[in-house]
């Protein structure tokens, strides 16, 4: 192979220059058009039951303005429940969420204090915070449906007898003014491909079908 | 070597130790919590995350009060293990050492613009590193940026590309063009109403990413794997490789000379910093090594540094003839003693 008036050695360094030319501006341009909104969420993180935050979280548009992407949280979190996003989820890359199945949150409070920016408020009351609402599957539910008796979310509830109560066979009845989403019930919930008991957020992606910011 | 030098390598060395470590400490921090640290131990012995956890471990007994008797055998101290291991937290981008919370001004202005907020924790976690930039200028990119010691230490590549006859070039845009880059991120920041410009600052992306190498590292095994894993960096890390390649081929030091918008505002913020490199151009011999020593690409023989100087210290250390070194100057220092500089313009007629 031989280009008139291009050697090899000032191939390669044409090319290296080219190359690396194209790649820094490619990788720039890259991480400003993966912010785009609605991109796709890792695996686990269900777009239908909505992201949970760590207690004392802002609402989300606020949320997002406001939390500066560094690792404080997640760092403090005395359960390492706290994840962050990868870039793969486009502008909320960086920010943390909880996957209750996985590693529920045990309310230890530290993330709020550890918060630089103000987007977790410092909660005190472990009563207090609001990271979404436990839901009961009716038809998954062992106790419910009548093939077992089990009351293992009822149990672990640190809110137990006022967010959840137990009816006949230990069936757990959520009461929504009580429940604070802290999601230990989904956790140990024995039903495990798809969980009897979820909690169920508000927050959704920006940029999905009809939903709120 | 100097002293100066050696001392700079020695913060940024551990800035890089502590970025790794933190990580790790909250790990660590959980299985104490959760009590189930002696089983994760025993399970993982042998093993590479075993090994680090056993030393951290090892070291957090042997601090003072982290050890106590109980029914005749030396145990945790549970409460204190777990305040020891919760001392630190975070990465270069903000981190909080015992009390002292420390904020990137970047971060702290853009999450201002993008929320229209002024919250009294961010200002805060401003306090220490605003006084330091007054104070020192922009040593942030000198001795703690950890992708600044990384381009200090692939500077030295550009000499390896000689040697195999690969000449390097080295364009050298306008410099302006960083303030232009840090413009441009807040109105973006305020247009989109999210920070934007900590997804291309790289010490945050490299503080995330060391986060993301460490959780996954552990993650892989709480699952039972211990074999070598690659898990964590996300392509974000190739905009560090993009970076490098760039600094490497074609301009050298381009991303904190040219591009930085992080770099950028700690300028602005050390416009007026009475710490600075001072030249005494009587013992000056024109030699101009500290010129070609300047990681930021100025010229320290005219005293024409500006505010772009982060009193790195390599021209003190590279001039033969002490003619710099540094010591206090600058806009604060001039109206603290207009006296001085009447006699000096009296002397000079």
């Amino acid at each position: 192979m031989s280009v008139p008036g291009l050697d090899r050695r000032e191939f390669f360094r044409v090319l290296a220059l080219r190359s690396g030319k194209i790649g820094a501006g490619g990788g720039l341009l890259y991480g400003l058009l993966g912010l785009r909104p609605g991109s796709a969420l890792p695996a686990g993180v269900r777009g239908d039951l909505g992201i949970v935050r760590p207690p004392g979280a802002l609402e989300e548009p606020d949320f997002l303005a406001r939390c500066i992407r560094c690792t404080e949280c997640a760092d403090a979190c005395e359960a390492q429940c706290i994840r962050l996003f990868g870039p793969e989820a486009g502008d909320l890359q960086g920010t943390p969420y909880i996957l209750p199945a996985d590693k529920a949150c045990t309310i230890c409070l530290a993330c709020g204090p550890a918060c630089p920016s103000g987007a977790l408020t410092p909660q005190t009351k472990r009563e207090e915070p609001r990271m979404g609402v436990a839901v009961v599957d009716e038809r998954l539910c062992v106790s419910h449906n009548g093939t077992g008796v089990c009351g293992a979310c009822h149990t672990v509830c640190p809110l137990r007898n006022r967010a959840i109560t137990q009816d006949y066979r230990n069936a757990p009845v959520v009461h929504e003014e009580a429940c604070i989403g802290c999601g230990l019930c989904e956790e140990f919930c024995i039903v495990r491909d798809r969980r009897a008991i979820r909690v169920e957020t508000r927050r959704r992606p920006r940029g999905e079908d009809g939903a709120p910011a | 070597m100097s002293k100066l030098h050696v001392t700079r390598r020695t913060v940024q060395v551990l800035v890089v130790v502590f970025m790794l470590l933190i990580p790790v400490l909250a790990r660590y921090q959980n299985y104490v919590a959760a009590r189930e640290i002696d089983r994760v131990l025993e399970r993982w012995s042998g093993t590479a995350a075993g090994g680090v956890l056993q030393a951290v471990d090892t070291t957090m007994r042997a601090l003072p009060g982290a050890e106590k008797e109980r029914a005749g055998r030396v145990q945790r101290d549970r409460a204190q293990v777990l305040e020891y291991a919760q001392l630190a937290r975070g990465g270069p981008w903000s981190a909080t050492v015992g009390p002292v919370s420390m904020t990137d001004p970047l971060g702290a202005v853009e999450s201002m613009v993008a929320s229209r907020a002024l919250p009294w924790v961010l200002l805060a976690s401003l306090l220490v590193p605003l006084a330091a930039t007054l104070l020192l200028g922009r040593i942030f990119c000198s001795w703690i940026c950890p992708v600044g010691f990384l381009l200090e230490l692939t500077d030295k590549m550009r000499g390896a590309m000689r040697f195999l006859e690969i000449r390097p070039r080295d364009l050298k845009p306008s410099r302006t063009t960083k303030y232009g880059v840090l413009a441009a991120g807040l109105v973006l920041t305020a247009v989109l109403a999210i920070p934007v410009l900590g997804y291309v600052y790289p010490p945050a992306i490299v503080g995330r990413e060391a986060h993301d190498v460490v959780f996954a590292f552990f993650d892989r095994a709480e699952m039972g794997r211990f074999g070598p894993w690659a898990g964590g960096l996300s392509w974000m890390a190739l905009l560090l490789v993009a970076i490098i390649s760039f600094e490497v081929l074609v301009s050298r030091r381009w991303w904190c000379r040219y591009v930085c918008p992080g770099g950028a505002l700690y300028s602005l913020i050390g416009w007026a910093r009475p710490v600075r490199v001072k030249l005494q151009s009587d013992r000056c011999t024109q030699c101009a090594l500290c010129v070609a020593a300047c990681p930021e690409g100025l010229n320290p023989m005219k005293n024409q540094m500006g505010m772009e100087c982060d009193n790195c210290g390599e021209c003190v250390a590279s001039c033969g003839d002490d003619a710099l070194a540094f010591g206090f100057d600058g806009p604060l220092i001039d109206v603290l003693r207009p006296s001085e500089r009447e006699v000096h313009a009296e002397s000079k007629q």
